[in-house]
């Protein structure tokens, strides 16, 4: 038992003199992490030195990272605050916007279920808790399971801001805390009502039409969809050119950028 | 004759005793040595103390924040828990009914199971099944939190679903019924080291009466050693009350009071869910910082009250005694 | 009431009694069997001879010569189904088309620019193939075959234009008539319905951006850049499922009005029966084990392997070394403190109010719930006490072992005192006799005496530690990150990982044997350490008694 204490001991000893090779820390919204992810794995097969670190926890928890210094680029699906600015200018921090795809809020069902469509009314009084079932807006009648993100997710933000009209939403929905996990309580619920990005909408679950329109590349380019968003990398400053962070940041603008952005299920900012 | 031979014998030795405790002018080293030593043990000792106070400060001063600001009235007695809106509100009474209902659902399943099998493993079975059942059920204790919560999720959320036809499966019932599962070593043990406790004596004199094993163990040995099986409970009722990993991953996490507060297959949300769920996203410094750690303030008092009542049942079991 | 009622209820509550505890019992079967017997899967499976290529492409593993020839035997079955997809999408399958289209446009603009032809010449040019190539896209998704042949028509008026030969240009060219000549012999109408479902196909073979496919990425096509996607079907389990999904077509369809759909299978053979395309499905679903040469795999070096693409590959290595370097550092914090502690409770202390407070702050602190340690843990160690040490504030392995060793410090103690307490008066005092001081006596007589009792406290603290995820939340746990390379580093630990995937990704989703399997290593884990304490303790127990 000895031993193995002090031989470890002396191994974390030895591994404290750190070797230093190139990282890049992001941070942040779950639906732009998928991209970011990609753009990583894209860099790593290029540079097989730097280190690229993604975590997916949420735009406002990439805020925060970028804010105190403690990441190179946060990867949010909205825009950053007033009151986060603030603490970014008093802490010497200069947030950079940049756009790397659009994206919609797509709201989904469970694919059992018959509903096709809802008006964006209908969709805010499912969330505020006028309706708790199906057959009232057309379905089987079953009662909804409302799930939501919670409350400091960009997706969250987007929902609340252009379908609920920053009503409040009811105390009995649901709430979960990545895209991922919305996506997978609706494909495992059968009446469940959520909302992913546009690039967690697969086979699994069913995207609805909101006020008639069906959310796809198309329409979320044109500006026809009416939840779009665009999906930010935030840097602190602009990156010098020629680092990593700026090749990174640029990354989206070039061609091969944009198709990782449209495999991705996200909207490229230009017909390539 | 022989008795001056012993005590001129003697007198050469007692010349030479000493009293074994060295006074500081004759070893002062030693002295100093033995003191100071004794000093640092004692300090070191006290790190516990040093641990508990700042754990008591560093969490009451973050939350000082929002405590002076907001009203600890609308904290404790609204539902409205929304910290990120434009006008944030922090309702917290939906998150404290919360964690209170999920903890007693729990007790609901865990203590009948609890004290059955503590009676059985101390009035019932031989020892050596004793001693072969109780490292299964301490096994049960040493599974981490995470692996239930995963079976929460994924087996018994889906299970909930589709055969009992619940709407949603990630609900206040997944997470009693895994809390209670939680809490059943800490309830047995405890209950059972006081039921053994009480000795021979009063469960030969039932049986000499005439009473059956059953009524000897409902009638005699729970109402001795009641004050044991209330500390049991309460201590299980404290790792109910603060397990994170399981009800963050199985309860839903709506914040809500269910709505016929007897229907168990809503969605509820904890008070230490929400510490975990919130806290990786907000600014640190912020309202919303500090009302989390608010939230931590009233477990920390939750459970401190629940160490008392904990600690007066397990004194009273041991006076009850005689020890 | 009657004897005999007495007695049956008696006899009742006995088996009710034998019941809750067999019902305990139960219920840590069903808790850990499943667990177990789906995390085994991550580690002895069938594996196709695409694991084993990953294997070598990603960990240099295996033998190159032997799986050289097995990719070349599976090779020779696949040319078949390669070939038989080829014809069949010539003219149905437009993506390829309008793919190459847009390659064509954009090597163009690059050529010119290598010839130096800048400026407006430039912009002319590029915007005629511009032109060309959205009548071409046009085209290709069109049905009516009047607009067809009139936008070949006026793409093929350029084709005499001097400016394009002998450029890539002029492949536009041959594509449009060569596109002219499929269609003639195709009903359109028919196409579009062929179109979705030849899509659906080529992904369950060859995979898209998200699902990998049975057979991995088209030979034809480049290369894809995650790893996840540049291999087929790694287990065999998973290939099975994937060619279920090839031969079968699942929809929802309503069956009554109002009510929730349901899900409907129809052969897709069926669907394409009488085209070229229908011996795909028999040749597949007959040669899948030629194609993919299943075996009996042991993949021991989970436990060793870090993980690609969030744990498609891979395996739990880095989150062992997580939770081991942050269970031995916090024991390394845990055990003198909770020792030293027990020792000088035991030895020096009396019922002064002083050690009745230390002995409730001890309590005190048992009871305090995890979370709250997290919390503590981050504004104490992670944003006070690091940056008055000069440190970054920012969670790591240090700061994540000092939590949780305050987290163990009652148990340490309660432990180490227990077994210091048991250990008999005589054996102290014959030491004191003997002339030795009480230090002395402390350490060479009464700690030996207590070692079972403190070796059963550290490892039952170890067990909790290596379990616990709340306290390290915040301040030193990540759920994605590189390998450690110092104390002050975050790292992966098992704990947490195995919640990131159980709630979290798709991709963990579509690897539950992964899943399980990090619960089920950090399961054993804890179990084992557990089992060696028992083990331990009875030994040495054996051993002070004189066995």
């Amino acid at each position: 038992m000895r031993k193995i204490i002090y031989c470890l001991t002396a191994i974390m000893l030895l591994a404290g003199s750190s070797v230093s090779a190139e990282t890049l820390q992001l941070e942040g919204s779950t639906t732009v992490g998928p991209i970011a992810d990609a753009f990583a794995e894209y860099f790593k097969s290029i540079y097989p030195d730097l280190q690229i670190t993604v975590k997916k926890t949420g735009s406002g928890d990439g805020a925060a990272a970028l804010v105190d210094g403690r990441c190179d680029i946060a990867n949010m699906s909205r825009f950053m605050k007033a009151k986060e600015f603030e603490k970014a200018v008093t802490n010497g921090i200069f947030p950079v916007a940049h756009v790397v795809a659009m994206d919609g809020v797509c709201v989904v069902v469970h694919p059992s279920n018959p509903v096709k469509k809802l008006t964006k009314a209908q969709v805010r009084d499912i969330y505020m808790g006028k309706v708790r079932n199906w057959s009232q807006v057309g379905g089987a009648n079953m009662p909804i399971v409302v799930v939501s993100r919670d409350t400091s997710s960009g997706t969250y933000e987007t929902f609340h801001g252009l379908v609920m009209e920053k009503k409040e939403m009811a105390p009995h929905v649901e709430y979960v805390n990545a895209n991922p996990q919305a996506h997978a309580r609706v494909r495992t619920t059968r009446g469940a009502i959520g909302y992913v990005g546009l690039g967690f909408v697969d086979s699994s679950v069913k995207a609805l039409e909101i006020d008639g329109i069906m959310p796809s590349r198309k329409t979320i380019a044109s500006g026809v969809y009416p939840v779009t968003r665009p999906l930010y990398m935030f840097t602190n400053g602009y990156p010098k050119l020629g680092s990593m962070i700026h090749k990174f940041c640029t990354f989206y603008l070039t061609e091969r950028g944009q198709e990782l952005v449209e495999e991705k299920g996200f909207v490229p900012l230009t017909n390539y | 004759m022989s008795q001056r031979k012993l005590n001129i014998a003697l007198e050469p030795a007692a010349a030479k005793y000493r009293p074994l405790a060295l006074t500081p002018s004759e070893d002062l080293k030693g002295y100093i040595a033995s003191h100071l030593g004794r000093a640092i043990l004692f300090f070191i000792t006290c790190s516990s103390v040093l641990a508990v106070l700042l754990i008591f400060f560093f969490v009451i001063r973050e939350a000082f924040g929002f405590l002076t600001h907001f009203s600890l009235l609308e904290f404790l007695t609204k539902t409205g828990w929304y910290p990120e809106a434009q006008e944030p509100k922090f309702g917290a009474l939906a998150l404290i009914a919360g964690s209170v209902y999920v903890t007693v659902a729990s007790l609901f399943f865990s203590v009948p199971v609890g004290i059955l099998a503590a009676v059985f493993l101390s009035d019932i079975v031989s020892f050596k099944i004793r001693g072969f059942v109780k490292p299964v059920i301490e096994l049960l204790a040493a599974i981490p939190s995470v692996a239930y919560g995963f079976f929460a999720v994924l087996v018994l959320a889906p299970f909930m679903q589709k055969k009992l036809g619940f709407p949603t499966g990630t609900n206040a019932l997944n997470a009693s019924v895994i809390l209670a599962v939680m809490a059943l070593p800490t309830i047995i043990s405890v209950a059972e080291d006081s039921i053994s406790a009480l000795g021979r004596e009063l469960r030969e004199a039932s049986y000499s009466l005439g009473a059956t094993r059953m009524e000897t163990i409902f009638g005699v040995v729970i109402p001795a050693a009641h004050s044991g099986i209330i500390a049991a409970v309460v201590l299980g009722m404290m790792r109910a009350i603060g397990e994170t990993m399981v009800v963050w991953m199985a309860s839903g996490n709506a914040s809500q009071i269910p709505h016929p507060w007897w229907d168990i297959s809503q969605s509820v949300r904890t008070m230490t869910a929400t510490i975990a769920g919130d806290m990786g996203e907000t600014v640190k410094g912020s309202d919303h910082y500090s009302a989390l750690f608010s939230v931590g303030v009233m477990l920390l008092i939750m459970t401190f009250f629940l160490n008392l009542v904990s600690e007066y049942f397990l004194t009273r079991a041991k006076k009850a005694l005689g020890k | 009431m009657k004897i005999v009622i007495r007695n049956t209820f008696d006899k009742a509550f006995t088996i009710l009694t034998a019941l809750s505890v067999i019902f305990i019992s139960l219920v840590l079967l069903g808790i850990l069997g499943p667990m177990i017997w789906r995390g085994s899967g991550a580690v002895i499976f069938k594996g196709t001879v695409e694991f084993r290529k990953m294997q070598m492409d990603l960990f240099e593993r295996g033998n190159q010569d032997v799986l050289q020839n097995e990719i070349v035997e599976t090779d020779t079955v696949r040319k078949t189904i390669f070939e038989t997809i080829n014809r069949f999408k010539k003219g149905i399958d437009t993506e390829a088309l309008c793919d190459r289209v847009r390659d064509i446009h954009r090597e163009f603009g690059q050529e010119l620019r290598l010839k130096g032809i800048t400026g407006q010449e430039y912009s002319r040019l590029r915007s005629i193939t511009r032109d060309i190539r959205d009548k071409l896209e046009v085209t290709f998704e069109s049905q009516d075959k009047k607009e067809i042949t009139k936008n070949i028509e006026y793409v093929l008026q350029f084709k005499k234009d001097e400016r394009f030969k002998a450029t890539c240009a002029e492949e536009l060219f041959q594509i449009a008539l060569g596109f002219q000549k499929d269609i003639a012999k195709i009903d359109l109408n028919k196409r579009k319905q062929y179109e979705e479902d030849l899509i659906q196909i080529e992904q369950t073979l060859f995979g898209s951006g998200e699902i990998p496919g049975l057979l991995g990425p088209h030979p034809d096509k480049p290369l894809p850049a995650l790893a996840m996607n540049r291999f087929g079907a790694t287990r065999w389990d998973q290939s099975l499922k994937l060619l279920d999904k090839l031969l079968w077509i699942e929809e929802w369809v309503e069956k009554e009005p109002g009510k929730p759909l349901e899900k409907v299978r129809t052969s897709r053979k069926e669907k394409f029966a009488g085209t070229d395309l229908e011996p795909l499905f028999s040749s597949v679903q007959d040669n899948l084990e030629k194609i993919l040469k299943p075996r009996l795999t042991i993949y021991w070096q989970f436990f060793i392997d870090d993980n690609f693409n969030s744990h498609y590959f891979g395996g739990v290595g880095p989150e062992i070394l997580g939770t081991l370097l942050i269970t031995f550092l916090g024991m390394l914090f845990a055990v003198p403190l909770g020792l030293i502690s027990a020792a000088y409770l035991v030895e020096c202390a009396s019922d002064h109010f002083i050690f009745r407070m230390i002995r409730m702050c001890i309590n005190t602190l048992a009871g305090v719930p995890s979370i709250v340690f997290g919390l503590f843990g981050l504004s104490f160690f992670v944003l006070f006490l690091f940056p008055l040490f000069g440190m970054p504030s920012k969670g790591c392995i240090l700061a994540a072992s000092m939590t949780l060793a305050i987290l163990t410090l009652p148990v340490m103690i309660r432990a180490s005192e227990e077994a210091i307490r048991t250990v008999p008066q005589t054996y102290k005092e014959a030491s004191l006799a003997l002339g030795a001081s009480g230090f002395r006596t402390f350490v060479t007589v009464t700690l030996p005496a207590a070692l079972p009792g403190i070796l059963t406290g550290i490892i039952l603290s170890l067990s909790r530690i290596a379990g616990e995820t709340a306290p390290i939340l915040f301040a030193g746990a990540v759920a994605m990150g590189p390998i450690p390379k110092s104390l002050f580093d975050p790292t992966r630990t098992l704990s947490y990982g195995s919640y990131d995937m159980a709630v979290g990704d798709r991709i963990s989703m579509m690897v539950p044997h992964n899943q399980y399997g990090m619960v089920v290593t950090l399961v054993i884990l804890v179990l084992c350490l557990n089992a060696l304490a028992i083990g331990l303790r009875s030994r040495v127990f054996k051993r002070l008694k004189g066995h």
